[in-house]
């Protein structure tokens, strides 16, 4: 059985890189997309996504609030963490978790743990498609 | 004690397909390189100057978009990275056949799998978002 997957959808370069390599670090399998749009390439192609974190604000045409509300319609039990720098928790919006900008990777890491465990849990089986 | 691993090698992935680049890096992951993905040349720029990490190859989509068109960037990186290796790819499969090369050159010298398998499921990929599209 393979490692959890997780799918970091964030436009700052660096910030992607970052936050996926120390998540791959830690265990988890990472797919990572530069903006909404390749979130949802993601999520509609198949593939097994256990958890996904996605960024806010991001050019094009699905922000990472739209983006959680196409993840939860394709999989409603697949947990969601919102990170931004601009955030209001809001009742009516289906993400899981929230981080507000700037967060560490270790509360990043915690909050993923909380919601999906650690990285060779079994999977939720949350397919996208 | 313990001998000390030497750090990975890196490379960039650069294209602009998300499904693409993502099974290309995880193919090259696997060969056990460190591997930046870059989805447009800017982001290219940016792993190579913002300079943290040695990068030794760099394998890019011949579409790449953004900054500079893909051969535009291989001038660059000519110019201002002389050391990285550059391969241009203009189809998936040939692609893969380059990434299995540099799994070949790899830090293991072994293949995980097939290069013709990932250039497979990169195109199962496709075509389950074309059907989501319709």
């Amino acid at each position: 059985m393979g490692a959890q997957t997780i799918l970091v959808v964030e436009d700052e370069f660096l910030i992607r890189f970052m936050l996926a390599d120390s998540l791959r670090d830690i265990g988890y399998e990472v797919l990572e997309a530069a903006d909404g749009e390749e979130g949802f390439d993601i999520l509609s192609s198949g593939q097994l996504v256990d958890l996904l974190v996605t960024d806010v604000r991001m050019p094009g045409g699905i922000d990472g609030m739209e983006l959680t509300r196409r993840s939860k319609s394709l999989a409603p039990g697949r947990p969601v963490i919102v990170c931004s720098a601009h955030l209001f928790r809001s009742e009516s919006h289906p993400a899981d978790e929230f981080l507000a900008k700037p967060y560490t990777v270790a509360e990043l890491a915690n909050a993923i743990a909380r919601l999906i465990g650690d990285p060779w849990q079994k999977s939720s089986q949350t397919h996208s498609a | 004690m313990a001998e000390k691993l030497p750090d990975p090698q890196c490379l960039i992935v650069a294209d602009a397909d998300v499904l693409i680049r993502n099974a290309l890096a995880e193919y090259l992951r696997h060969c056990g390189y460190k591997v930046f993905e870059a989805a447009t040349s800017d982001e290219v720029i940016i792993a190579l100057e913002e300079g943290a990490v040695k990068i030794d190859a760099l394998l890019a989509d011949a579409q790449l978009t953004g900054r500079y068109n893909a051969f535009e960037l291989r001038l660059w990186v000519k110019d201002h990275f002389p050391d990285v290796e550059i391969v241009l790819a203009g189809s998936i499969d040939s692609a893969a056949k380059a990434a299995g090369h540099l799994c070949d050159e790899g830090p293991h010298l072994q293949r995980p799998y097939d290069p013709e398998s990932v250039a497979a499921h990169i195109k199962r990929l496709l075509a389950a978002t074309r059907r989501q599209d319709r």
